[in-house]
């Protein structure tokens, strides 16, 4: 029915993107396997040299990272479904699905802080008599290696299903589709209950009980939009990245989906502040020291003071006023730059949650520390190889999108 | 040489603002569009610039902030309470009436400009107007001469419009 199409959009109809088979191959598979032999050399020769605290606090850090990047960007995923997301086709729904294969390497390497328990969780060591009944290792482990697991099952077969074709007919489809398929619209609030839920154990478990007698009860859904928001950043970057590499008028090419993207970004990084200022303020008031200790050690106690200042400039004073006007959001350079700090943000974040709590006094950042991310950042990378070439295809198919769709 | 109106109805909201985008890229300026909805992408076919509200909006929201930071400080200046050893200035709480002074009085100003701006309330129906355009039907009225009438018609049809008739 071409004839009938008003001349724009003959026009856009007429530049078809070439389609992208891959982007990422053996090239990345390599580097990234480096990076990770990286990784775990620093760590085995830091365990050797008898800085195990150092590595197992890097180990921490980057699990608690990657891993929420990976799993916030699928419950982005179950998130368009539930709200019916159209605007940019199938293709955000692959980019949101294609950190996932990390859930798996995240929810083994869990397994791993097991044998630096002892330096990681302070009850270890020095039990609490009334919070034994929660705070115990073998308890610890088992509910937490379940709410992963079942996460990672959960969020497998969500994907499974969203990759299939009935799901992708209707992000595609113009009106003819009313819903998505029956079983995405069991799993997708499936994945996104399990991910609040789970997602503030790991918080209460992995980061709260690391200063023992310290407790905020919106802490644990403060961490899981923080997740939220770096998974949701991931994908702007990599959409900023990708717009350059799959040749032209590729989806990313398309203003509107950037400024989309954007707007996400835009609006979890005030959530994320909104949460924050929510504990800050009934801490603040309450004014029991065995509440605003945490705050003050890392808010006012140096060398935290300024890593935590530059958490908020980085996760939401950079993206508020940077991506506020519209052509900001389409603009791929910008978009991309914030989303990359607001990512390193969210490492600072994670890290000044963590270690506070361990090494009060100094920063113990160095070489291995940062090697071992290195290492965390090329596993990363290789469990994302596979979902990226698909995120190529989607993005390179020339389906009809938003306004052309509707 | 005489200018007469062109009525035009259309069910889609798509065809409609394609018409629009024939209209302007036919250099037919002088056109008023009715829509039962709000429609962006009706907005975009127009192609006006940014309403001026969210200056107002801008105005209101700092106004909003300054009469929060008056009502905080100014009333701890009024009644010197010593709370927990605290600051008497302490920013926290303030925070929060600033903001919500600045959401409330942004609204009112904003709310405010589109009344005015906008010249409702008035009694008044713009030219050509039609009941359907308030149901289930977007409308375009065209205003051009005579001789370019004829243009226009079939331009409006081919973009799909289910009715075309002049009107005084």
């Amino acid at each position: 029915m071409s004839a009938n199409l008003h001349p724009v959009h003959r026009e856009r109809a007429a530049k078809k993107p070439r389609a992208v088979e891959s982007v990422a191959g053996t090239t990345m598979r390599t580097v990234a396997g480096a990076m990770i032999a990286i990784g775990v050399s620093a760590f085995g020769l830091a365990l050797l040299r008898g800085e195990a605290a150092i590595a197992w606090e890097a180990y921490l850090v980057n699990l608690l990272f990657f891993l929420g990047i990976a799993q916030g960007a699928v419950a982005a995923s179950a998130a368009f479904y539930l709200t019916q997301a159209k605007w940019g086709g199938s293709t955000p729904y692959r980019l949101a699905e294609a950190f996932a294969p990390f859930l798996w390497v995240g929810f083994f390497l869990f397994f791993g802080l097991y044998f630096g328990r002892s330096l990681i969780f302070p009850w270890v060591t020095h039990p609490i008599a009334q919070k034994a009944a929660w705070l115990n290792t073998p308890f610890l482990f088992a509910r937490d290696g379940i709410g992963l697991g079942a996460m990672a099952l959960a969020s497998f077969a969500f994907i499974r299903v969203s990759r299939g074709d009935a799901a992708r007919a209707w992000a595609i489809a113009t009106d003819e589709i009313e819903l998505p398929p029956h079983s995405i619209r069991v799993l997708a609030p499936l994945v996104g209950v399990l991910f609040a839920a789970v997602y503030s154990l790991i918080a209460f478990d992995l980061v709260m009980s690391l200063a023992p007698v310290w407790r905020s009860t919106l802490f644990g859904w403060y961490f899981f939009a923080g997740c939220f928001l770096s998974g949701l950043a991931a994908m702007a970057l990599t959409a900023a990245v990708l717009r350059g590499r799959l040749g032209e008028n590729n989806l990313f090419t398309n203003p509107t989906v950037m400024h989309d993207f954007g707007k996400m970004v835009f609006a979890f990084s005030v959530f994320w502040i909104y949460l924050l200022f929510a504990q800050y303020i009934v801490i603040w008031y309450g004014d029991l020291p065995v509440e605003t200790f945490f705050v003050v050690q890392r808010v006012h106690h140096m060398p935290w003071s300024p890593l935590s200042v530059a958490c908020l400039v980085l996760i939401w004073m950079i993206p508020f006023t940077a991506l506020m006007s519209v052509r900001a959001k389409k603009t791929p350079v910008i978009l991309g730059t914030v989303a990359g700090l607001s990512l390193a943000g969210m490492w600072l974040e994670r890290y000044v949650l963590v270690v506070p709590s361990l090494s009060l006094d100094a920063i113990p950042f160095g070489a291995t520390q940062f090697l071992i991310s290195i290492g965390f950042i090329g596993a990363f990378l290789i469990s994302a190889v596979p979902g990226l070439n698909r995120v190529a295809q989607a993005a390179t198919s020339g389906e009809p999108v938003g306004d052309e769709a509707e | 040489m005489s200018t007469i109106a062109i009525r035009s109805s259309f069910a889609d909201e798509t065809e409609c603002a394609r018409a629009i985008e024939e209209l302007r890229a036919a250099g037919v300026g002088d056109f008023n569009t009715f829509s039962p909805i709000p429609s962006h992408k009706i907005e975009h076919a127009i192609g006006r610039p940014k309403s001026p509200v969210r200056w107002l909006v801008l105005a209101g929201g700092i106004a909003g902030v300054l009469t929060g930071l008056a009502i905080t400080i100014g009333t701890t200046y009024e009644w010197r309470l010593n709370a927990g050893g605290k600051p008497l200035l302490s920013w926290p709480p303030f925070i929060v009436i600033c903001f919500e002074m600045m959401v409330l009085l942004g609204g009112i100003f904003g709310f405010l400009g589109v009344l005015q701006l906008s010249g409702v309330p008035t009694t008044a129906t713009a030219p050509g107007y039609d009941a359907r355009f308030g149901e289930d039907r977007f409308g375009i009225v065209v205003r051009c001469d005579e001789e370019q009438a004829a243009g226009v018609e079939s331009m409006l049809k081919e973009s799909g419009a289910e009715e075309v008739s002049r009107c005084s």
